[in-house]
């Protein structure tokens, strides 16, 4: 067991920081910081094209597709390092941690041509069409239908909660091909296709980044199939194992968590209620990143990923509330035009404990798979 | 980066879960606070553990895994303080080890050979004889113990004190890391055994999400624990100890709670953990003195 990174890993995040330095500019936090705004969505498709030039945008996919096999080391530091920049990639990092890579195990060779180049070269976004107004955290009981007419799937139904479908080229879609657990397919719908109406969710994250998707008979031709019929559950096991890491959020929270620490201090506020709030949130925040470490290097090593993934999971969603927290009780200005790098961030601090499956989903599976206490009757 | 263990830690971490095997029921007829593990302790003389942290192969890192696993044995013998801060004393001090801080009963200060006393700013050791020492009952499950008169110390210079702040830090939270792991294991087993209205107490969600909340804290624990050994850092240090308390805090109330009158008796042995952690709870200043240390060494704070 060793706590050091080594020369490469070090060179790596160097290079990162440098890159970060060279070709973010100074104010792009203040700008363009933010989820999934106009302005944003555009900032991240410039600056994820930079990034592919020099190789830092998906150094972890195989050569074939433009990266160059790098290991899940290399993946998580660049997340990080993305993150606690406030991840100027915007919505691409999906794109780079899981579409891609799914797409590469599961698509025809037609579908990989079409997507994966594109995304390599940071011009792209995707949405997933997964939640709906009535499959949220039980996800097994949407709605939407694809029903095959001849060599088309015409697909009706509505997405909720959708994030980036306002600015996406395509979206990765769940739907129903026949009833039960196993008649959910996988589809790849380009969202400029006829039949398709997308609408703003106004969010308290922000401007442009939740929408609500209605699929009004849209005709998809049969290769927009990505697997087969009712292999759902099946890419998205091998999508999850991909993104179970998540994202590094106690990297951005530990870095505006020093910047409200450092607020307090000049101003002569840090006093003994701030300093034992700020020991707890930066412990907690340490906490997750070496929980989130540890899958990495289980993934580094070939080995199976379980149930700690949800633990490491809640531990960050517990800094990121922590963080959250401190700032409304000791910076409460930032939240009323004082600081708009603390502002973003608590505005997307929310996101932490819902997005990507409910904190209290991954509570459930702590529970029965790690501590293996008995199943709830269902 | 890499957490696979290597042959040597490896070969430790094996070594101390043979030995710690033949220690992990409490005896029944035991009704006590603190379950002192004289046995255990000859053994872990006999067979030089309590100096691993000095072999270069194993290190502080390999120290606390040790003191993690044997933490999580029903029975106590001062480990901690032995395998992580007694490497790091200026000179040879005979182990094993008290600690007393602001004149109040410490942990294993009766049996003590060197006691570290430790009064605001100062840190001071002495080698007390027999009757400078006395053993004081208490609800905390170590055997605790105070001075019975000022002993003859020796000062220890500012960074020498900052030093053993800081391995009593990665001690303290190397050794809540084994208890918390064993408390909610304790709390775990009940929730899985016990039924009430025709289904194990497991099996509802508002008492399952607790227990993974406490499972998820205790894992963070543990990976601050075993940061701050190997890094030997001032803030991973001070991190450790403030994720150990705080968590340990919550924690210690929560699985009482689930094993609910259970968790009053002095039979099952869930108090032989908690009440060590209560221990815990209030030393070097409890979170408070972690935050400090944290706000010094994460934050460049002057206070």
């Amino acid at each position: 067991m060793d706590f050091d990174w080594d020369p490469e890993q070090r060179a790596f995040r160097a290079a990162i920081r440098d890159f970060l330095s060279a070709h973010l500019p100074p104010d792009w936090e203040l700008q363009a910081h933010g989820p999934a705004s106009q302005l944003q969505s555009a900032f991240s498709k410039r600056f994820c094209g930079e990034l592919a030039r020099v190789g830092l945008l998906v150094p972890h996919w195989p050569k074939r597709w433009g990266g160059r096999d790098a290991d899940p080391w290399a993946a998580f530091i660049l997340a990080e390092e993305m993150w606690a920049a406030g991840e100027p990639r915007g919505g691409q990092y999906m794109n780079v941690n899981w579409i891609g890579p799914t797409l590469m195990r599961f698509g025809t060779e037609a579908q990989q041509q079409r997507y994966i180049p594109p995304m390599a070269r940071g011009e792209t976004i995707w949405c997933q069409g997964f939640s709906e107004p009535e499959a949220g955290s039980d996800l097994a009981s949407l709605r939407t239908r694809a029903e095959k007419e001849g060599a088309t799937y015409r697909i009706t139904g509505q997405k909720i909660w959708t994030s980036y479908a306002g600015h996406a080229d395509t979206c990765f879609l769940l739907a129903r091909t026949s009833a039960g657990k196993d008649g959910i397919s996988v589809f790849l719908l380009p969202m400029d296709t006829p039949g398709i109406i997308v609408r703003q969710i106004p969010s308290i994250i922000g401007e442009g980044d939740i929408h609500e998707v209605f699929l009004d008979g849209v005709a998809l031709p049969a290769d927009a199939l990505l697997g087969s019929e009712g292999q759902a559950w099946e890419i998205a096991r091998t999508a999850l194992s991909l993104e179970r890491v998540g994202i590094p959020r106690f990297a951005l929270a530990t870095r505006m968590l020093h910047r409200a620490v450092e607020t307090l201090k000049r101003g002569g506020r840090f006093g003994q209620g701030a300093v034992g709030q700020a020991g707890i949130a930066r412990a907690a925040c340490e906490a997750a990143r070496y929980y989130s470490y540890s899958i990495v290097d289980k993934r580094r090593h070939g080995k199976t990923v379980g149930p700690e993934a949800s633990a490491a999971r809640y531990a960050t969603v517990m800094a990121e509330k922590l963080v959250s927290e401190f700032v409304v009780e000791h910076v409460p200005e930032s939240l009323s035009g004082g600081d708009a790098m603390l502002l973003a961030h608590h505005q997307r601090a929310i996101v932490a404990g819902i997005a990507s499956g409910a904190a209290e989903i991954q509570l459930n599976l702590v529970a029965t798979e790690l501590l293996k206490l008995p199943r709830e009757p269902r | 980066m890499d957490f696979e263990l290597t042959s040597d830690q490896e070969a430790l971490v094996s070594a101390i879960d043979k030995l710690a095997q033949r220690f992990e029921t409490k005896p029944t007829e035991f009704h006590g606070f603190a379950l002192v593990g004289r046995e255990l302790e000859e053994e872990l003389t006999e067979g030089q553990y309590f100096d691993v942290a000095r072999v270069p192969e194993l290190g502080p890192l390999a120290a606390a895994m040790a003191v993690e696993r044997l933490a999580r044995l029903p029975c106590t013998a001062e480990i901690a303080l032995s395998m992580l801060l007694r490497p790091h004393l200026p000179g040879e001090w005979p182990r094993p080890l008290g600690l007393i801080e602001g004149g109040r009963p410490g942990r294993f200060v009766a049996g003590a050979r060197t006691v570290i006393a430790i009064e605001g700013d100062s840190v001071r050791l002495a080698q007390p004889a027999a009757a400078e020492v006395e053993p004081v009952e208490s609800l905390l499950a170590y055997p605790m113990g105070r001075l019975r008169s000022g002993l003859t110390s020796t000062p220890l210079a500012g960074v020498e004190a900052a030093s053993v702040r800081k391995w009593l830090r990665v001690a303290l939270a190397a050794e809540a890391s084994g208890l918390l792991q064993a408390a909610v294991a304790s709390a775990v087993e009940h929730l899985t055994l016990r039924k009430q209205f025709g289904r194990p107490l497991g099996t509802f969600q508002a008492l399952r999400h607790r227990m993974a909340e406490c499972a998820v804290l205790a894992g963070g624990v543990r990976w601050l624990a075993l940061k701050a050994a190997a890094t030997a850092d001032d803030g991973d240090a001070a991190l450790a100890a403030m994720h150990a308390q705080e968590s340990a805090t919550r924690i210690v109330y929560d699985v009482h709670q689930m094993l609910a009158a259970m968790g009053m008796t002095l039979e099952h042995p869930l108090h032989l953990w908690t009440y060590r952690l209560k221990a815990l709870l209030a030393e070097l200043g409890g979170r408070g003195g972690q935050a400090m240390a944290v706000a010094r060494h994460c934050f460049g704070a002057s206070a």
